[in-house]
């Protein structure tokens, strides 16, 4: 930084390597299997007790064997990490423990040498406080950075706004006794809002997913984008300022670097987040992808209730979204179990389901892994990949879960879920060579999750683990783009457990049908389904090939053991047939 | 008289007389729906009183007598010409204005129905053809007509209809929008209390299965329908109708002994309200959880038949809503109850068992009530309610006692609870 005259010099991409690209491909995405991955969290390649980029390079191999399409990483900009990363100090800089651009450029290098893609995080609304961009702003009004964030001499404007960290924040106004004027931040005090209309914030921010996209990263999931601009009467979220700054994003991805994507993080209701996908009449002009936020906890819910009703519910709210866009769709991620986006009534039902023990609970939501909130039940664990990978929208998963890993519940904030992976038995999980006491937190040592008993490599050599069936059900998937891009029915039926449904696609004159049966209770069901349309067809059993009978006029009748679920492939009758 | 049309008829199900002697069946009206197609309505007499009339869709020739609703063919053929809302000789069909029918490319019966025969088109469309026909408005079409075109979202929308011409108004079947991915109220209930015998040591509310939050919902549900009744239909005040469960709870205790027992402190309980003003008003008259579908988005009241076995006049007079209260009530008790009835298990199982479907029931009725309240604005009257319940539960103990004997122990026992408590 150049403080002399008040500017704050960037590096451009020129001054680094690029990686390889892939080929240019707008809809990958949508057929894309990611894989949430903590560069602190996965590997540690020189043993100072912290993952690092060169790390999760070592360890590729794995996840193109475990099936993986796209990584997403989480923040890993220099930052003074009080938000877990995404409190940015320097968007052109790469936080030092984790390593150095090139090091993500090896990264993005070798991930695409494999065919797989990186997207990361890019947190658009605001900065740390410890921003040069700020500490010159607070510094110097009149100066170029004077504007670059939402100074006011009251703390009054915006009252509409909802305070969202409620349990740490008073107002969306702090005063800064450097320039004694109040600025405004939707979130934490130490992350001011950038001011978006200032037309070079704007530049500004483009600028840097141009650097990133000149090195070769494949998108950006964007943090809290509904809060970008302000306006006074309103609740200043999702303003139409906001879209039409998207829109300019996107334009830059479609002209500049096509088959790049952008994912939107706005955890809001689906009716509300397809105005993020932009015009349908485009094929959609915004961004490419966004999180749908409430299925997941549905999903907890129904399986829990024995009823396909809440899945059901959610799913004929969600609207029809444009050609080019796809939900990502989740059961875990870094953060807690959202229940930002469920009803009271139904929120006290998953605490007192899912979160017994109250330091389960943080903010709104439950911060647990997936196999303990299953209470490791291989067939719940099971039935929810399956519904995960089958339902529409592109699947992420959390690293860690593939192979049933724990959570420590004892560790503060949501580190619980954010601990190392679990390679082998060795010291450390086989995560890091440092000496034990340098860990960023300490592998699992659980009786039942520990490293001891639950790790990549013990689950490798074993035919029937989590981890192999997870792949195998990665690979069944991959060979029917129906799963991915197929159009989606309820199948409905009388048992309120059975939850059923067909993905269809055309193409080359063909229909690539999937029937998807999971029995959401824990007993065993009887399922009657009504397979008309499909009279003479054959269901072809998708993970062992096994011909089940014929389709005929009357209801099919399957039986499902307790959480069982089938995939099928419908086979149509081929000539004549007696 | 054809007697292997008689063959036909007396083994369909919907076929009313197999305990009586029929002496002769002819045709009263033959309608041909296409050259080989024949609608026919069929009077049949006994020797013992009022014959019946029945309606069946033929397929002549190749001298077989055969149903033709099978055929989608013909089944759609039928949908055709309730879309266009043609008239044949006296038989009239009538699609609802602005109503959206399907092209009809799949049809299927559904499985068999004690007095209808139903066919799902293309899983967006039901027709129910009545198979016992009767004069007189069919209070079904009436009422999800009046709640249809009053835009009640808890009632499969009226599409169509299809009537007898000439006479007094005679319904011949009804064309309704097919909930496709519903559930009986009745299976989703009875997942809920499997849920919770399957769990040693939690209580009704402590259960993941737990359907509290359904039930308030569906109370939300029926009131909501029965307002929109009312304000349809119109409201009115009558003396609460004690002699009419008088003499059900007569006749009840006549064939079967166990009423006996309660008889006085049942009467004492209605004599209790004897001259209260109530409200009365058109209801649903049958209600209980196998007549409520649970979709993606509400709850479906269906099947507005009214009181089965009686008059259509008797069906269509007004009632108490509490009765529809009452229905769903005494339903929750048989979802509970059901697995008691399976018999096994020692004394002391079945005691903690029906320790929790007791707990189950009340828990689901408290919730129902919640949600009817709500929705309505009062909670109902505590004894008023009781009153429905026994007479709700007095006509189970003759349906029991005649039909399954070892499920009598069920009404018996809400009686009891009811007039001790």
């Amino acid at each position: 930084m150049d403080a002399s005259n008040g500017g704050v010099e960037h590096p451009s991409a020129a001054d680094f390597g690029h990686a390889r690209v892939l080929p240019e491909d707008r809809t990958w995405f949508k057929r894309a299997v990611f894989y949430e991955v903590l560069v602190r969290a996965f590997y540690d390649s020189d043993a100072d007790g912290s993952g690092d980029l060169r790390g999760l390079t070592e360890r590729l191999d794995y996840l193109k064997w475990l099936g993986v399409d796209c990584i997403w990483l989480p923040p890993f900009y220099d930052s003074p990490l009080r938000d877990g990363g995404y409190d940015i100090r320097d968007f052109y800089k790469v936080l030092p423990e984790f390593g150095t651009v090139e090091d993500f450029v090896a990264l993005l290098d070798a991930a695409h040498r494999r065919g797989i893609r990186v997207i990361t995080d890019l947190v658009m609304n605001h900065t740390s406080d410890a921003h040069a961009w700020f500490q010159e702003s607070r510094r110097d009004p009149t100066g170029p950075y004077g504007d670059y964030y939402v100074w006011s001499d009251t703390s009054e404007k915006y009252q509409d706004a909802r305070v969202i960290f409620v349990d740490t924040e008073e107002s969306n106004w702090t005063f800064d006794a450097v320039r004694k004027q109040f600025y405004w931040h939707r979130f934490f005090s130490h992350q001011p809002d950038l001011n978006y209309d200032n037309p070079a914030v704007q530049e500004a921010m483009i600028d840097v997913l141009r650097f990133w996209l000149d090195l070769g990263i494949d998108g950006f999931r964007l943090d809290a984008v509904p809060y970008l601009f302000e306006r006074e009467g309103t609740n200043c979220e999702n303003l139409p300022e906001t879209h039409a700054f998207l829109k300019r994003c996107r334009k830059v991805i479609d002209d500049e670097f096509p088959g790049r994507v952008l994912l939107a993080e706005a955890n809001q209701w689906p009716a509300d987040v397809v105005a993020y996908f932009g015009d349908p009449e485009t094929g959609g002009d915004e961004c490419h992808m966004a999180f749908h936020f409430p299925l997941m906890p549905r999903i907890f819910m129904a399986v829990r209730r024995e009823s396909r009703f809440p899945i059901s519910e959610i799913l004929a709210q969600t609207p029809e979204i444009p050609d080019l866009a796809q939900w990502g769709i989740f059961l875990r991620n870094h953060d807690e179990l959202t229940l930002e986006m469920v009803t009271d009534e139904e929120r006290d039902y998953m605490y007192s389901e899912y979160a017994k023990d109250p330091r389960m609970k943080a903010n709104v939501g439950i911060r647990r892994r997936l196999a303990p909130l299953l209470e490791n039940d291989r067939n719940q664990t099971e039935l929810f990949t399956a519904l995960l990978l089958s339902l529409p929208g592109s699947p992420v998963l959390y690293y860690g879960d593939e192979i049933g890993m724990g959570d420590i519940i004892w560790l503060g904030d949501r580190d619980g879920v954010r601990t190392p992976m679990q390679w082998s038995a060795d010291r450390n999980a086989g995560f890091s060579t440092a000496n034990p006491g340098r860990l960023y937190v300490p592998p699992s040592q659980d009786p039942v999750y520990g490293y001891q008993a639950v790790n990549v490599e013990a689950q490798r050599d074993t035919t029937n683990s989590l981890l192999n069936w997870t792949r195998t059900m990665l690979a069944v998937r991959r060979r029917h783009d129906a799963f991915a891009v197929g159009s989606f029915r309820e199948l409905g039926g009388s048992n309120p457990s059975a939850l059923t449904y067909v993905r269809e696609l055309e193409g080359d004159g063909e229909v690539d049908t999937v029937l998807c049966v999971n029995n959401l209770s824990r007993f065993p069901q009887p399922i009657e389904l009504n397979l008309q349309h499909w009279n003479g067809y054959t269901p072809v059993e998708l993970t062992g090939r096994v011909e089940f009978p014929r389709i005929g006029e009357l209801p099919y009748l399957l039986t499902l053991p307790g959480h069982g679920f089938y995939w099928f492939s419908l086979r149509a009758p081929v000539g004549e047939e007696p | 008289m054809d007697s292997e049309l008689i063959e036909y008829l007396t083994q369909q199900r919907w076929y009313a007389g197999r305990n009586r002697k029929l002496t002769d069946a002819e045709p009263a009206l033959v309608v041909a729906l296409r050259d080989d197609i024949d609608l026919v309505l069929l009077d049949v007499s006994y020797d013992d009183g009022p014959g019946e009339r029945y309606q069946l869709v033929l397929r002549q020739g190749d001298g077989e007598v055969g149903d033709a609703l099978g055929d989608p063919e013909v089944a759609n053929l039928l949908l055709a010409m309730i879309a266009d809302s043609a008239t044949i000789g006296p038989v009239s069909f009538a699609a609802e204005p602005d109503a959206e029918l399907p092209a009809g490319e799949t049809a299927r019966v559904m499985g068999a129905e004690q007095s209808n025969t139903s066919v799902v088109f293309d899983e967006a469309a039901i027709l129910k053809l009545f198979r016992r026909v009767l004069p007189g408005v069919n209070p079904d079409i009436e009422l999800t007509r009046v709640l249809s075109r009053a835009g009640s979202p808890h009632v499969a929308p009226l599409l169509g209809s299809m009537s007898l011409d000439g006479g007094p108004e005679t319904a011949l079947g009804m064309l309704a929008r097919f909930a496709n991915n519903a559930a009986e109220g009745w299976d989703m209930a009875v997942a809920s209390t499997r849920d919770l015998y399957a769990e040693g040591d939690l209580y009704a509310n402590e259960v993941g299965g737990d359907f509290a939050g359904e039930s308030e919902r569906l109370g939300q549900a029926v009131a909501a329908v029965h307002a929109t009744l009312a304000a349809e239909l119109g409201a009115a005040t009558a003396l609460f109708p004690v002699d009419t469960m008088l003499e059900r709870l007569a006749a009840v205790t006549a064939s079967v002994p166990q009423v006996g027992e309660y008889a006085a402190a049942i009467e004492s309980r209605y004599r209790a309200l004897e001259g209260q003003p109530i409200t009365v008003q058109r209801i649903h008259g049958d209600l209980h959880l196998g007549q409520v579908l649970r979709t993606p988005e509400t709850w479906l009241l269906i099947d507005f038949e009214g009181e089965p076995g009686q008059s259509l006049d008797h069906r269509r007079a007004p009632d108490s809503p509490l009765r529809d209260v009452a229905g769903i009530l005494r339903s929750y008790q048989y979802a509970a109850f059901q697995r008691l009835t399976e018999g096994g298990g020692n004394e002391q199982r079945r005691k903690q068992l029906a320790a929790r479907a007791r707990e189950w029931a009340d828990r689901n009725r408290a919730a129902f009530c919640t949600g009817y309240a709500e929705a309505g604005g009062t909670e109902p009257d505590a004894e008023l309610l009781a009153a429905y319940e026994l007479d709700k539960a007095v006509y189970e103990a003759g349906y029991e006692a005649r039909h399954r004997p070892h499920w009598l122990d069920l009404p018996l026992g809400a009686i009891a609870n009811i007039v001790s408590g």
